[in-house]
């Protein structure tokens, strides 16, 4: 089943989402470099501190697209929702 | 500079330390008239957390003395290489934690897992590899906490604690210390929790006013940008090279992001941050959380940029004993610029925001010392009163281990500390997160990658020398063997340690040796709230009489 899951879109999109969050921050050779400016901000800085606003929205994006996936194979799967759901205490297991 | 005793910032230090301590143990005595639902189970909790209060408690957890210390002292010493990459650590590390956070989440609720050592056992079926994720998590705690009492020593040194004879040299580590020891033997884990708000909302408070007020009365973010490109460009008369980088030349981008990529790898696998995300409520509040947490980020760069404003300031950081300390850096830069109350505001939130992260890890070391070393390898019929005994006692062991690291390791940079720790740490990620996904790599294999690596990372680590001080472990860096080309010893050691793991699976299993025991079911790994078979953790053994409830 996991099989399965893994090649839904959702879960491909949001890796490769996840996979330019991660990677493109780390490519310091196209960030390294003191223009343009901004505000005083060498190029460098406010470069980074930009990408701390990307990685926020890319990283939504992703929950997005995995939640709506996971609501849609826990509904299939009959399961509730742990986000309403009221805490059940397994009294027999 | 004080070179006396500042009455003013001391008696606002000590008054705003007394309210928040007692905030957290009212706080915490409340919570068993049943009134602070929420907050309750803050020990490794059952009921669990929702998002918002997991964003205030993970942030309080994981930005600590290196966030406001450690990173700017870095950046006033050296620049942009050790100090700047903390802003693409912490970018990187959320969409990391977001692919592999709740797979522990469900595992861990299913099958009762309260630390990655218990994962790490019952997914292999191996005593000794869980033993080895155990020593290395309260190894790699050690130099974590030592960087937090180093950050309270700067900032009792700068009110004017501390002199020059041997003694009083290290009279504000004493305190750190005793304070911390003090502090979390009384307290457990709940208060310090209690008080993350109240520590947040200082801190916030402190980086708003110090990020408007300061560039301003320093001229502007461009003079404080060509002081420190001015200062780092000059030449260390001790290395012959410039004192640091204010924007990494081309040899210095694979130190960069190794920093970088090595430090966001290693965060979560510490066990206080396990503990963090394991208390949430369902398995995607930590993905709610791994898209809210860069707002921390954001803070951290600015903290970092105070680094600069010292150099701007022209700030002194030469400490009591007359040896130059950058850890000083961000506590003088607030005692010369803020009126004195203020800096006591500013020194108050420090001193409490690397207590109480340093009190949540020294419990969470000694919780996994109790778990799965005393549990399972000294006295299994162990009874709750007995192993909370014990966990009292390993967390003061822990933070004995600490200071052993302040006193006797390089402490030019703190923020050494919290890599060192890194390289350790690192190295039980095959076991715990490639474990998540396969059964494939071998529990011998394992075993052996981390041995391999723990020691290959800690005598690269050793043989970096400070060139001023010329002390062993001066550094995190070094050059990857055979090449010239520089890189974190953490990524290098994980390097080598994912090599032999791979090579020596591969053996092990044409030659058939055992398996062990995979006490976990495929289905685990996607279980949430809710769910038949998952259930409310059992609480952490320090809270002693609260452990015959869950």
């Amino acid at each position: 089943m996991s099989r399965l899951s893994a090649v839904k879109p959702a879960y491909w999109i949001s890796g490769v989402v996840l996979a330019i969050a991660i990677v493109v921050p780390l490519l310091v050779s196209t960030y390294a470099k003191d223009k343009p400016r901004l505000w005083g901000f060498p190029f460098f800085y406010w470069y980074q501190f930009l990408w701390v606003f990307l990685s926020a929205i890319l990283v939504s994006i992703a929950y997005r697209l995995v939640i709506a996936e996971e609501h849609k194979r826990r509904a299939a799967q009959g399961l509730g929702d742990p986000d309403r759901s009221a805490p059940v205490k397994e009294a027999d297991q | 500079m004080n070179t006396k005793v500042d009455w003013v910032q001391l008696i606002i230090v000590v008054v705003i330390f007394g309210a928040v301590t007692a905030m957290g143990f009212m706080a915490a005595r409340w919570r068993s008239a049943g009134t602070l639902d929420n907050l309750d189970e803050w020990g490794l909790g059952g009921r669990g957390f929702g998002t918002f209060i997991t964003w205030f408690l993970l942030g309080g957890d994981l930005y600590t003395a290196y966030t406001f210390i450690a990173v700017p002292a870095a950046m006033y010493a050296t620049g942009a290489i050790s100090g700047f990459f903390a802003v693409p650590y912490t970018i990187v590390v959320y969409p990391i934690i977001f692919i592999f956070m709740s797979r522990l989440w469900s595992v861990s609720h299913r099958n009762g897992y309260v630390t990655p050592a218990d994962f790490v056992g019952g997914r292999y079926g191996s005593k000794a590899l869980s033993l080895a994720v155990a020593v290395t998590g309260i190894l790699a705690t050690m130099p974590y906490i030592a960087l937090q009492l180093v950050g309270m020593q700067a900032v009792f040194e700068t009110m004017g604690l501390g002199g020059h004879n041997t003694l009083a040299k290290d009279l504000p580590l004493l305190i750190a210390f005793a304070v911390l020891a003090a502090y979390t033997y009384s307290s457990g884990l709940r208060a310090p929790a209690m008080i993350a708000f109240v520590k947040d909302g200082l801190i916030y408070l402190v980086i708003a006013v110090a990020i408007f007020y300061l560039p301003h009365v320093l001229g502007g973010w461009d003079s404080i940008f060509g002081a420190a490109q001015d200062k780092l460009a000059k030449t260390n008369p001790a290395t012959g090279k410039p004192a640091g980088a204010f924007i990494p030349g081309a040899t210095g981008h694979s130190a960069y992001w190794t920093l970088a990529l090595g430090s966001a790898l290693a965060l979560f696998m510490y066990p206080h941050s396990v503990t963090a995300v394991l208390s949430t409520k369902n398995r995607n509040v930590v993905r709610r959380n791994a898209a809210i947490l860069p707002a921390y980020s954001l803070l951290l760069g600015l903290l970092a940029l105070l680094g600069f404003m010292a150099i701007k300031a022209n700030v002194n950081v030469k400490g009591l004993d007359g040896v130059a300390n950058p850890q000083l850096a961000i506590p003088r830069l607030f005692d010369q610029e803020f009126p004195s109350w203020f800096a006591g505001i500013a020194f108050a939130a420090i001193a409490v925001g690397a207590l109480v992260p340093a009190a949540i890890m020294s419990i969470a070391a000694a919780n996994l010392f109790t778990r799965n070393i005393y549990r399972d390898f000294i006295k299994p019929s162990a009874t709750p009163a007995e192993e909370a005994k014990v966990s009292k006692l390993a967390s003061l062991m822990v933070k004995l281990g600490a200071l052993v690291f302040v006193l006797t390791l390089d402490k030019t940079l703190a923020l050494n500390f919290q890599l060192l720790g890194g390289i350790w740490i690192l190295q039980t990620f095959p076991a715990i997160v490639v474990g998540l996904y396969t059964r494939w790599f071998h529990r011998w294999a394992l075993l052996a990658g981390w041995a391999v690596a723990m020691v290959f990372g800690t005598i690269e680590a050793y043989n970096v020398i400070n060139p001023v001080t010329k002390k062993h472990f001066g550094g995190s860096l070094a050059n990857i063997p055979f090449t010239h080309t520089q890189a974190y010893i953490a990524l290098t050691a994980f390097g080598l340690n994912l090599i032999v793991v791979i090579v020596l699976t591969l053996l092990f299993r044409a030659l058939k040796l055992p398996d062990g025991v995979d006490t976990t079911h495929p289905t685990d790994y996607a279980a949430d709230r809710g769910d038949p078979g998952v259930q409310d953790l059992p609480e952490l053994l320090d809270e002693g009489p609260a452990t015959s409830k869950s």
